[in-house]
């Protein structure tokens, strides 16, 4: 199923600094590191899941690799054809082949633009519709999202969150595109309507075959659509692996306390201590080494001083100089037990209304 | 295009009735106070445009029935409606005239200026790296007061109606190239820009469909605000002798001239200026409710 052989999207040591211009002169005086060195695969109709705290440098890997940022470095191949150095009008006509979905429903449409408008501007820009034949594509494209004609008519406003997703997933679909960024397509949304719009992503992927990078920081949703994970820690990838490695065999303290952290509705019930401490370090001065230690809770001498790189260990891979002995230490802590009951829950629901969105179709 | 199907089938479309939506100007004569001042704002523009066909008298005449008041007043005729000025002309026949010229100056200034100071400011919130050369430049010219700048042009080319245009042209460009950045400032945070540029636009497109477009009615308002505002400096340039000059009417320079007999012939400064208040106010609430009907997220 996923087959890296023959990628989609190849990410080689993908960097964004943001400079920081202080005074008069504006000179520089410090850079934000929100991305380093990241690099990362995915196979067609695969679905890789980045996921990390906010401010982590998920959002701006996304951005950076669709270009919307401007990289500092790193190189982005799309179905083998680089696109860091494509020029403003190659790099636009590239825009067919990836798409982006936003996180805010309400945000990230033009209010002044009906439905219509919305879809003919991508539809006519890359030649997918004709002038002739619009009226029909952009019905086909509702029609794809679970939305009708007669939507087409009007404005953003008009519609509930839900749906503004679903044209938003619709806009993101028009010129049939082989790879989509998700940015946190469902957190601004009810949990009700999430499992419509994790479902609806599911059959479009399936039906077309598109690659997803789907960026969260939902571990229940990650769990339901992800085939492989990727987790972000100050601008680096710390883990990557299976979706059900990952999530049943974690092996950096970053990725167990992660999981461990999922949001819970019953605040008395006896959390496990393995929760990260204290703040992220600031991304404009990250920490010596390992840049999780000050907060890990398995540190040694070691990690404050050189800075693991990310290798095999098992069927992941890793970036922790503890990854094996952890490896020693955490089995029979396995699967569910690192679930908390929330996330359980959470991902039967996913999975059932999954079920019968399958059973109806 | 069968397995598009199965995917859209897996969720049901939902099922509404499709809106009605009020066409904008119909919305607009709803509003009873903006149909008001728009049926007199077109009245008083019939009247200026055809004001050769409607007036009784020549305005720049002057004849011996001087300082003759209103019809409604004692001693009024029917000959003169609204009387007549110091030097005896049809002050309804000036009236027409003047207004014309007053239209002229403001449209064509606050076009000019408006326009242009516009199209800075958008430029300037959408090419960051021009905004603080350009906001700069605009300081430069909004420390120059219109009148200011209305006197030194009429000291280099006489006075007229062209220098009190350019000047007030000028003097608009600064105020409308601040607020249309920090509209557009405003609009450029929000996601849907990047998703425009996600979507391949050009810049011009970008710029045009979603910028603009989100901009328009905001400074349209500004726009028709400030063109109560220019008719009321350009009046008062008229008013200091700086706009056309005489026999030319022009509704300032009426009130200017009315100023000598304001006591024993009160109506020949107060009907010029209650003229200038009328344009004005109809100017102002039309313009505010222009910009409550062209934002779709208002009109329903």
């Amino acid at each position: 199923m996923t087959d890296l052989a023959t990628p989609v999207l190849d990410v080689r040591n993908l960097t964004k600094h943001f400079p920081i211009r202080r005074g008069v002169l504006r000179r520089v005086v410090g850079n934000v590191e929100a991305v380093t060195d990241v690099s990362f695969k995915v196979a067609p109709g695969e679905t890789l899941a980045v996921v990390g705290e906010s401010g982590c440098g998920k959002s701006t890997t996304g951005r950076a690799l669709l270009r919307l940022i401007e990289p500092t470095s790193g190189q982005v191949m799309l179905d083998g054809a680089d696109v860091t150095n494509l020029s403003r009008n190659a790099l636009r006509q590239a825009r067919r082949r990836m798409q982006i979905i936003f996180q805010d429903p309400y945000g990230s449409l033009n209010p002044r633009m009906t439905v219509r408008e919305a879809l003919s501007e991508p539809l006519l820009l890359h030649g997918v519709a004709t002038p002739a034949n619009l009226d029909a594509k952009v019905a086909e494209v509702l029609r794809l999202c679970g939305l009708s004609k007669f939507h087409a008519e009007r404005y953003p406003h008009e519609f509930s969150g839900g749906q503004r997703q679903r044209v938003g997933i619709a806009r993101a679909l028009a010129t049939r595109p082989r790879l989509i960024v998700c940015d946190e397509p469902v957190s601004a949304l009810d949990v009700s309507v999430q499992a419509q719009i994790v479902n609806l992503l599911q059959d479009i992927q399936r039906e077309l075959g598109i690659a997803y990078v789907f960026i969260s920081h939902d571990l229940a949703v990650v769990r339901h659509i992800a085939n492989r994970v990727a987790v972000m820690y100050l601008g680096r990838i710390v883990e990557e692996a299976a979706a059900k490695d990952l999530f049943a065999s974690p092996r950096h303290p970053y990725t167990r306390s992660l999981i461990a952290a999922a949001p819970r509705p019953d605040p008395n019930v006896k959390r496990e201590r393995i929760a990260v401490e204290g703040d992220a370090p600031s991304a404009m001065a990250p920490p010596s080494g390992c840049s999780f230690h000050p907060r890990c809770p398995i540190a040694v001498e070691r990690c404050k001083v050189e800075r693991p790189v990310l290798r095999q260990a098992g069927t992941s891979t890793v970036a922790c100089h503890l990854a094996e002995s952890q490896d020693a230490h955490m089995t029979g802590a396995v699967d569910k037990h690192h679930l908390n009951q929330t996330l359980i829950r959470r991902l039967e629901m996913l999975q059932a209304a999954r079920q019968k969105s399958r059973d109806t179709a | 295009m069968s397995t598009i199907e199965t995917a859209a089938t897996a969720i049901q479309p939902i099922e509404e009735d499709a809106p009605r939506r009020l066409v904008w100007w119909k919305a607009l004569l709803a509003d009873r106070a903006a149909a008001i001042a728009l049926i007199v704002l077109l009245i008083i523009v019939a009247g200026s445009v055809f004001a050769p066909l409607i007036a009784p008298h020549n305005p720049f005449t002057s004849s011996r029935s001087v300082m003759v008041p209103p019809v409604w007043a004692e001693r009024g005729s029917w000959e003169h409606i609204l009387g007549t000025d110091g030097q005896g002309r049809d002050i309804f026949s000036r009236i027409l005239y003047g207004t014309r010229l007053t239209l002229i100056i403001g449209v064509v200034a606050v076009g000019l200026g408006g326009v242009l100071g516009s199209l800075l400011g958008l430029l300037s919130a959408f090419y960051k790296s021009i905004d603080p050369y350009m906001m700069r430049l605009m300081d430069m010219l909004l420390s120059f007061p219109a009148i200011l700048l209305g006197l030194a042009l009429v000291a280099v080319f006489g006075a007229g109606a062209v220098p009190v245009i350019i000047a007030l042209a000028i003097s608009t460009v600064p105020d409308c190239a601040r607020i249309a950045r920090s509209i557009a400032v405003g609009v450029m945070e929000q996601e849907f820009i990047e998703a425009g540029r996600a979507v391949g636009l050009s810049d011009g497109q970008l710029f045009r469909r979603y910028l603009l477009r989100n901009c328009i009615s905001s400074i349209m308002i500004f726009i028709s605000l400030r063109f109560g505002q220019v008719i009321l400096i350009g009046a008062a340039l008229s008013f200091l002798g700086l706009g056309a000059s005489p026999p030319t009417a022009e509704l300032g320079m009426m009130a200017a001239q009315g100023r000598d007999y304001l006591l024993f012939a009160p109506h020949i400064a107060v009907i010029p200026s209650v003229m200038i208040f009328i344009i004005v106010l109809a100017a102002n609430i039309t313009g505010d409710a222009l910009r409550d009907v062209l934002d779709p997220r208002i009109r329903n």
